[in-house]
């Protein structure tokens, strides 16, 4: 495993892609996140303007809820795309590269190969949850009065479902790059899948035109993405009359993670079936 | 008799039996069975499309073939097996934003082995001086040498090499020709592809022949590659010319053809022992002379004959 992870850091520490990427990444999550509750508060307003008695601002970053509304941000979409581009572009250059081809001939088992590239995501995403849990700590003691460990431990088991949707649509990305090896058309399968597909699916499911189900909450990324469903924001429990979820169910994160079994399981087996 | 079979089986480096492989209505390989032993310097020889890569990709796990199966040391085919294998397939395969030295650091790490020989190889193949710049800016005849550096490392069994000398320059083709000659004369087994006959000739101990996916001959390429001159010859008695030299050891055909005979050998045949052989059955010969044909010649000859 050791050796593993070994060579992966060789391929990816000079990768000037790879660390753009990242840097991007970063960039516009902390802006994000830290751009969230004025975020809100602009639509708060914009809302109260028709309103004889207006809501009040919101503040998302005192504990314990600070650990469920950083969860939410940090995993919307539009934030999500950026790791799923990278392992993406990661896992399809192997193919244009013909590397993988090379480390086969070298003496290494298309098990292994597998093995290290979800050996990188599990990394990424651990070290992604790391720093969210950091950040969030400092932010929320920054902006909570009176601390006491408790309050702040309370919901922290977010941190653990921001794990889960790092990992599996990681995965999903994966099974995206070695299904399809090329660079371009996996990106951008992924991106019209993650913004466009599914989103439609989900409406389709729910529309007069097929029989009553329940399907569309189940649908892969939306499972991904029900992980944290919502932002603990009292306002808009009150303004869209959604309930909100007060902690991770263990339901919830079995989805995505039993889709992200059965892709890791195709893909080994189109992997072993394939010639290179 | 059963030590002299255990000896057998310990020499056979990679045994083929009966590969087939085809790419929809194309046969690329058909029945394919070979037997490379240590210290061999294997040509597979072959016109472009005769199968030969397709035979290298199967023996290195690349392709699946329809039908057969291969050994590698007496075992079935393995990872193990591959790390002991060193290869040079079709265009060199590397990570083009790495250096050299860090390309070559992946491959140790796959293979077990340490970094300690990767300035020996650089140096082998004359890319020491370059070895911290990106692969990507290498011109092809070095990105082709540094694939040769990278079968080399840690001192493979067996090196597999396609067509090394593809697209490279005269100077660069002498270059890694000496550099196989070398490792060969170290007792590496070495397999190697390529549709030049002068190629296999000035390299190879064995050869085997390939055409359409078939296998047209194989054995030591002083057999296989010999190439049977022929020599005009005339005496005072065409007729008894005729029946001694049906006598030679090396006799393979003779051609009527006027005042003349023209004589095929199985086998080189020097003209000074010619002479003596007449000479020694009491002929005297009026005319001797040698026809030379060029190696392309003969090749072309051995594909031809068996259409």
């Amino acid at each position: 495993m050791i050796k593993l992870l070994k060579i992966e850091f060789k391929k990816i520490l000079t990768y000037k892609i790879f660390w753009i990427l990242t840097g991007l990444y970063f960039l516009f999550l902390t802006l994000g996140l830290l751009m969230a509750e004025f975020m809100i508060n602009k639509q708060v307003d914009n809302f109260n303007s028709r309103l004889p008695i207006p809501f009040p601002h919101v503040t998302i970053y005192f504990f314990p809820w600070i650990w469920q509304n950083l969860a939410f941000f940090a995993t919307i979409r539009y934030v999500l795309i950026f790791p799923a581009i990278v392992i993406i572009i990661l896992i399809t250059n192997e193919f244009t590269f013909k590397t993988i081809r090379q480390n086969m001939i070298n003496g290494m088992s298309k098990a292994e190969f597998l093995a290290s590239k979800l050996l990188i995501i599990l990394l990424i995403s651990l070290i992604m949850t790391i720093l969210l849990t950091i950040g969030t700590l400092v932010l929320g003691i920054s902006h909570t009065s009176d601390l006491t460990l408790s309050l702040v431990l309370d919901k922290s088991t977010f941190m653990i479902g921001f794990f889960i949707t790092m990992l599996t649509l990681q995965v999903y990305a994966l099974f995206f790059g070695f299904l399809l090896r090329n660079t371009g058309l996996s990106i951008a399968l992924f991106t019209l899948y993650l913004f466009i597909v599914e989103p439609i699916l989900y409406y389709f499911l729910k529309s007069p035109l097929v029989f009553e189900n329940n399907i569309s909450p189940y649908l892969p990324l939306n499972a991904v993405l029900r992980v944290t469903e919502y932002p603990n924001i009292q306002v808009l429990k009150n303004m869209m009359g959604i309930n909100l979820q007060d902690s991770i169910s263990f339901a919830a994160c079995c989805i995505p993670l039993g889709y992200a079994a059965v892709m890791i399981g195709i893909t080994y087996w189109v992997l072993l079936k394939r010639d290179l | 008799m059963f030590s002299h079979f255990i000896i057998q089986i310990l020499e056979t480096i990679l045994s083929i039996s009966n590969i087939s492989k085809r790419y929809g209505k194309i046969q690329a390989v058909n029945g394919l069975s070979l037997e490379v032993k240590k210290g061999q310097v294997f040509g597979i020889l072959g016109p472009n499309g005769s199968g030969k890569t397709t035979t290298l990709s199967i023996i290195l796990e690349l392709l699946k073939a329809n039908s057969g199966n291969f050994r590698w040391f007496g075992k079935p085919p393995s990872k193990e097996s591959r790390k002991r294998i060193g290869s040079v397939i079709e265009s060199p395969n590397f990570f083009p934003y790495l250096s050299p030295v860090v390309n070559l650091k992946i491959v140790a790490d796959i293979k077990d082995f340490g970094y300690d020989d990767i300035d020996r190889v650089l140096t082998l193949t004359g890319l020491f001086e370059r070895r911290n710049t990106r692969f990507k800016t290498f011109s092809f005849g070095m990105k082709q040498r540094l694939a040769v550096a990278s079968a080399l490392l840690g001192n493979p069994d067996v090196l597999i090499l396609d067509e090394p000398t593809n697209g490279l320059d005269p100077q660069g083709i002498a270059h890694i020709r000496e550099l196989i000659l070398h490792i060969a004369s170290q007792g590496t087994t070495i397999i190697i592809a390529s549709h030049l006959l002068d190629e296999v000739q000035k390299i190879c101990s064995h050869v085997a022949v390939l055409n359409k996916g078939i296998k047209l001959f194989d054995g030591k390429v002083s057999e296989v590659l010999a190439i049977s001159d022929s020599y005009e010859l005339s005496a005072g008695n065409l007729e008894l010319l005729t029946n001694s030299v049906k006598q030679h050891p090396a006799f393979q055909s003779v051609v009527p053809g006027g005042d003349k005979i023209q004589v095929y050998f199985k086998d080189a045949v020097d003209p000074e022992e010619l002479n003596l052989f007449f000479f020694h059955q009491g002929i005297t010969l009026t005319h001797l002379s040698e026809r030379k044909r060029s190696l392309e010649q003969h090749f072309l000859e051995l594909l031809d004959n068996n259409k």
